[in-house]
């Protein structure tokens, strides 16, 4: 992979992580907040309970895309804290 | 219920299950194999985050407050995005560093600080007790919930044990279960790396249980007793529809701030709560378990929680809306439904939770109060001498005791009024304030020490304020006064509406306040301080790990170093002896000893940073440093800063400008070709004038008096000094330099063990000096030398380097001239030898002597210019031809100059001497003085043939025996004949004896050069082959044959040259020899009339 695209799936990976931010919490859960079952579970249940998964499944995928990439991966090409921000 | 001795012994059963494999995976280890080296043990070790708290709490929380117990992990979850980049940063610089604990990485970070390792130390100690008191407090009463049929307050154990005294109850007995159990797993012996595979094993193998146990729980539960999720569901609102907000968000007890403050908690719990950070950073044996651990353990959590809300919801619905046991509704529910064994197996899966989690969090606590509390005061009364190291792992094993017992205490004093989730969440906003001077010391270079403590202290003096008073007040500890009036009655006092902000659940208003003030004076007090230099090296270890250091670090050497084995003392008294040998074994593994058996002054700093490493992994990273500056104070060494010789650049593994530069002009120098002398000095102006030496010389070795004499010198002048000579021994530093051919290198003058050098350096004031060989092809001719006067030790590795490399070019020098002469020498030998070769063709035969009937031909080729090999055709004036070959052994200058001599000796005697036999012994007796001396022999063969008569006259001197070819009898015979060479024997009787030879007859003489050639399998040509020759092609002319025979001899050997001189005469009678002869015998006699 190139270190362009390495580097793409590390900003991607940082937009993840604050969108999960984002999503679990208030205001982004008032959304579901609301007295509606579905199929016999509240809702806001049933949103974290499949949010969770999904975000497992989002880490999972950039972890296995992100190992193999670590091994052409130079340890200096990692980013400096200005990048990450 | 079940009795009390099935639950206990299953307990202890499942203990010994533990033991066995932290055993286990403590002897695998040991053996090389690691059995956690994997990553699916990494991320089940990661699940010691769910701790009983999870176990039970959970569904207590679920049942009484409602769904913002799942935020414990759904923080985790998120967090785990940053892994791969916080996580992983914080191991690399661990493991770099050697980091044992949380509380050693924040004090490594902010340059080492004691300080900060004890005040983290105490803040963690005070946020986790509450933490360990939720676990003793779950473990008692399960125990007790699954032995006793009704609960009855402080009944417990005793029912069983009634010799208990009064204060013991069954979470005591818990207690020190549990701690015997964290000092079996985590201090058994003393280890010089801080990790514990054993203990990590048996946490694994327990979150495996933990969520075993859970799921089938709650499957039980969920799809046993009821139909599903939806049912539980549908049953709970038709019953307690008022109690619907318990599956909402946004309610009175989980207001929105409130769930934002414990994901965010939870967040940073699940980094910095010591446990966790020793299992994560720690215990972590590569790195790239991170990767499966990033979502494996975010998947252990999800399944740990997927029955949490329905095994609440069933519980209210069996216990009938009575929430006040809801913590143990999971244990509770098969108990009543009369499934006691699904009971079991939940007491041991929350058993489990509790125990990992005590195990682990008291072996990291007590390292943390070893490293960072006790040490300090060891070290302060640490008398030299004495091993500390049994008294280490003894105080180990009391904090682990310690820990767990002040957990104890707050439990019983505490504890009972308190919700297991309560207790949890006052530890989360505890590990919260680490994150701070975690995570800014990782991404910010201001951070400072000052910065860090402040901001520490400030966050949990708050938290303290603002967490654990309202619970003391809860407890009825504390006058509820405080929470109602404030301190001292001021109202902006309030714990819980601190500087009057209110409306806020506790956990916000205090994570709000602690992290305002931590985080404000982390930053503010950072940015008004500056970092120490030793701040500084860290905060490069630190922020840039990944970059490794461009170009090398400030030089320093030790004065008064101490040696290794010295160095391996101080450890094994921390660290075990068996486990120091080893570290240092290890260490000095893969570098170079000196011939002493000791380290070059160079490696010495690096072996200090070694030791001080090896103790910061068994003992932390600011005690091992105070233990090698004590150390090093104690003996009067001292780090100082080396004079950097090189002047403002700084070296890298390039050599440097100057380097190079010197090394240039002095290559320069040596192939100008200018005179020995002339060289010699220039290189050392070159050298003396870059590097301001105070003197330098070259002394090179005089062969014939075995000393070293000064061939050049620059600088000041001595008497004593420069130009006194070094005799060949050990005394002196020169002498040994010569002796050992390495390098002597004398940084401090104050510190020579050689009396004799001693003395005259303290007299010439030199502070520092080295020698170099001067050699050429490894061995050596002289030594090279320069002495400062102006600084201790200049010379850095580089330097030494670059020194060794100049006496190499005063070698290069030194055989460049030596060649010189030599060729020189070589030319005009070579001239000579080749006038030795003229005049010695010029003495073999030139022309044929013309003898009616009788065809000659001789050839004579020498192996080098000059040979010894001689024939001759020597015909009188009788008629008489004799044939003389032979061959003096050798072929150089000598043995030509004997063949001249025996040439001049024959051809002066053989007109005068008649028969061969008188020739022969005359040479004899001429030759034998000359000989004798020159230890050389000859070997001759002497034929004399009469043509008239067709007779031969023959004698040798022990020469290989012609071949004489018959031709009417169709046979060849050799001439052999008595003799001793020539040379040996003064007066020898030599044998003489005659032939007659006839029409056709060829007569072959040879020296041995032709019978000798050798083929490349070793074997010789030989005689039969000559004779063979011979005898097919005796028909040839004898110049033909000749040819034939060297052309086979060449063929045979497979070389164009020979070995051995090689000389051939042929001599053949033609096949009218009467007539020719008896014509010639007319015309001689007419004439004579």
């Amino acid at each position: 992979m190139t270190p362009h695209k390495v580097r793409q799936t590390k900003e991607a990976w940082v937009i993840f992580f604050i969108l999960g931010v984002v999503m679990l919490n208030f205001p982004f859960l008032h959304i579901f907040n609301r007295d509606v079952l579905f199929f016999g579970i509240p809702l806001i249940i049933v949103y974290l309970f499949v949010g969770w998964p999904v975000s497992i499944l989002i880490i999972y995928r950039f972890s296995v895309s992100l190992s193999r990439k670590t091994h052409i991966e130079d340890d200096d090409t990692e980013q400096t804290p200005e990048d990450r921000t | 219920m079940i009795p009390v001795g099935i639950v206990a012994s299953i307990s202890l059963c499942y203990f010994g299950l533990l033991f066995a494999v932290a055993y286990y995976a403590d002897r695998q280890r040991e053996r090389g194999r690691s059995l956690i080296d994997n990553p699916t043990v990494y991320s089940l070790s990661l699940a010691v985050y769910c701790t009983s708290w999870t176990f039970y709490g959970s569904v207590g929380r679920a049942a009484t407050s409602g769904i913002d117990f799942l935020v414990i992990f759904l923080g985790p979850t998120l967090m785990a995005f940053s892994w791969w980049f916080l996580l992983r940063k914080m191991v690399r610089i661990s493991k770099e560093q050697k980091i044992v604990s949380i509380a050693d990485f924040i004090s490594s970070r902010y340059g080492k600080s004691a300080t900060l390792g004890a005040i983290v130390t105490v803040f963690a100690l005070l946020g986790i007790m509450p933490y360990i008191a939720l676990q003793l407090k779950a473990v008692s009463f399960s125990f007790e919930l699954l032995t006793v049929p009704v609960i009855q307050d402080a009944s417990g154990i005793k029912q069983y044990l009634p010799a208990l005294p009064e204060t013991v109850d069954t979470a005591f007995v818990v207690a020190i279960l549990l701690g015997l159990f964290g000092v079996l797993f985590g201090a058994r012996h003393l280890d010089a790396t801080e990790r514990h595979e054993g203990l990590v094993a048996a946490i694994a193998l327990e979150s495996l249980l933990k969520i075993v146990a859970f799921l089938m729980v709650g499957l039980f539960i969920t799809y046993g007793l009821f139909d599903g999720f939806a049912d539980i569901v549908e049953q709970f609102l038709t019953r307690f529809p008022e109690r619907k907000a318990l599956l909402m968000l946004d309610t009175s007890r989980v207001p929105y701030p409130s769930w934002f403050t414990l994901t965010f908690a939870a967040m940073m719990a699940v980094m910095f709560l010591p446990r966790q950070f020793h299992i994560m950073v720690i215990e972590n044996c590569r790195e790239e378990h991170i990767w499966s651990a990033m979502w494996r353990f975010p998947a252990y959590m999800f399944l740990i929680n997927l029955f949490v809300i329905p095994i609440a919801l069933a519980g209210l619905l069996y216990m009938d809306g009575n929430a006040a046991s809801a913590d143990f509704f999971i244990l509770q529910l098969p108990l009543a439904t009369g499934h006691p064994w699904l009971a079991l197996i939940v007491f041991i899966g929350g058993f489990s939770a509790a125990a990992g989690m005590v195990m682990v969090e008291s072996v990291a606590l007590s390292t943390m109060i070893l490293n960072h509390l006790l040490m300090p005061i060891i070290l302060k009364l640490y008398t030299r001498g004495g091993n500390l190291s049994r008294l280490l792992i003894n105080l180990k094993r009391l904090g682990i005791m310690f820990v767990i017992l002040l957990g104890y205490l707050y439990y019983h004093f505490l504890g009972e009024s308190v919700a297991l989730v309560n207790i949890g969440l006052i530890s989360f906003i505890a590990a919260t304030q680490f994150a701070p001077a975690v995570i800014g010391g990782l991404y910010w270079r201001g951070a400072t020490h000052r910065g860090a403590s402040l901001g520490l202290i400030c966050g949990f003096v708050l938290w303290f304020y603002t967490l654990l008073v309202p619970s003391f007040v809860e407890s009825g500890w504390l006058n509820s006064s405080i929470i109602e009036q404030g301190l001292f009655g001021i109202n902006l006092l309030k714990p819980t509406a601190l500087f009057g902000l209110s409306g806020f659940d506790l956990w916000t208003h205090s994570l709000f306040w602690t992290l305002f003030a931590n985080i404000g004076c982390f930053v503010g007090i950072s940015i008004l301080t500056i970092p120490s230099s030793a701040e500084k090296e860290q905060i490069g270890k630190f922020v840039d790990v990944y970059h490794k250091p461009s170009g090398r670090q400030q030089h320093h050497r030790i004065t008064k170093a101490p040696s290794v084995i010295e160095f391996v003392d101080l450890m094994a008294k921390f660290i075990g002896i068996k486990q120091s040998h080893a570290a240092i074994a290890e260490y000095l593994g893969n570098r170079e000893i000196d011939e002493k058996g000791s380290l070059s002054e160079h490696e010495l700093p690096q072996l200090k940073r070694f030791t001080e490493l090896t103790l910061a992994g068994s003992v932390g990273a600011a005690p091992a440093r105070i233990i090698i500056d004590n150390y090093l104070a104690a003996r009067g060494s001292h780090m100082e800063d080396v004079f950097n010789v090189f002047g403002t650049v700084n070296l890298s593994r390039a050599a440097s400008r100057e380097q190079l530069s010197v090394l240039y002009e002095a290559a320069h120098v040596v192939s100008s070709g200018a005179n020995l002398q002339t060289t010699l000095d220039e290189i050392l102006m070159i050298f003396t004038d870059q590097f301001k030496f105070d003197l330098c010389v070259i002394r090179i070795l005089d062969e014939d008096r075995q000393t070293l004499t000064v061939r050049s010198q620059r600088g000041m002048t001595s008497k004593h000094f420069g130009e006194s000579e070094r005799n060949l021994n050990m005394e002196t530093f020169i002498g040994e330099t010569f002796l050992t051919n390495q390098v002597s290198v004398i940084n401090d003058s104050d510190f020579t063990t050689k009396p004799e050098t001693a003395k005259i350096i303290r007299r010439e004031g030199i502070l520092s000096f080295a020698h170099a060989p001067i050699a050429v092809e490894g061995e050596p001719i002289g030594v090279l030398s320069a002495f400062s006067r102006s600084a201790k030790g200049i010379f850095t590795e580089e330097f030494v380097e670059l020194f060794r490399n100049l006496a190499g070019q005063v070698g290069i020098a030194w055989r460049n001239a030596q060649q010189t002469d030599r060729l020189i020498t070589a030319r005009e030998q070579q001239r000579e030898l080749a006038i030795a070769k003229d005049i010695q063709l010029g003495l073999l035969p030139t022309s044929i002597p013309d003898v009616p009937g009788v065809q000659l031909a001789g050839i004579c080729v020498p192996a080098k210019e000059v040979g010894g090999d001689y024939y001759d055709y020597l015909l009188h004036e009788d008629g008489r031809l004799d044939l003389v070959i032979a061959d003096v052994s050798g072929h150089n200058v000598g043995a030509a100059l004997i063949m001249a001599e025996t040439r001049t000796m024959i051809r002066s005697r053989s007109d005068r001497a008649g028969n061969p036999l008188e020739i022969m012994q005359e040479l004899n007796h001429f030759f034998y003085d000359d000989l004798t001396r020159a230890e050389l022999f000859v070997t001759l063969f002497y034929l004399q043939y009469r043509p008239e008569t067709q007779q031969a006259l023959y004698a040798s001197a022990g020469h290989s025996p012609p071949l004489l070819w018959h031709e009417k009898k169709n046979l060849c015979t050799r001439l052999d004949c008595e003799g001793l060479i020539i040379g040996v024997k003064d007066s020898f009787p030599y044998e003489q004896k005659s032939l007659h030879m006839e029409a056709g007859d060829v007569l072959l003489l040879y020296t041995d050069g032709v019978i000798e050639a050798e083929n490349s399998q070793g074997d010789f040509f030989g005689e039969a082959r000559l004779t063979k020759l011979l005898e097919t092609h005796s028909h040839l002319v004898p110049q033909e044959l000749i040819d034939l025979i060297f052309e086979q001899v060449r063929i045979f050997s497979g070389r164009h040259s020979f070995h051995d001189d090689v000389s051939l005469v042929v001599m053949k009678l033609d096949h009218n020899i009467e007539q020719a002869t008896s014509a010639k015998l007319a015309d001689d006699a007419e004439k004579i009339s």
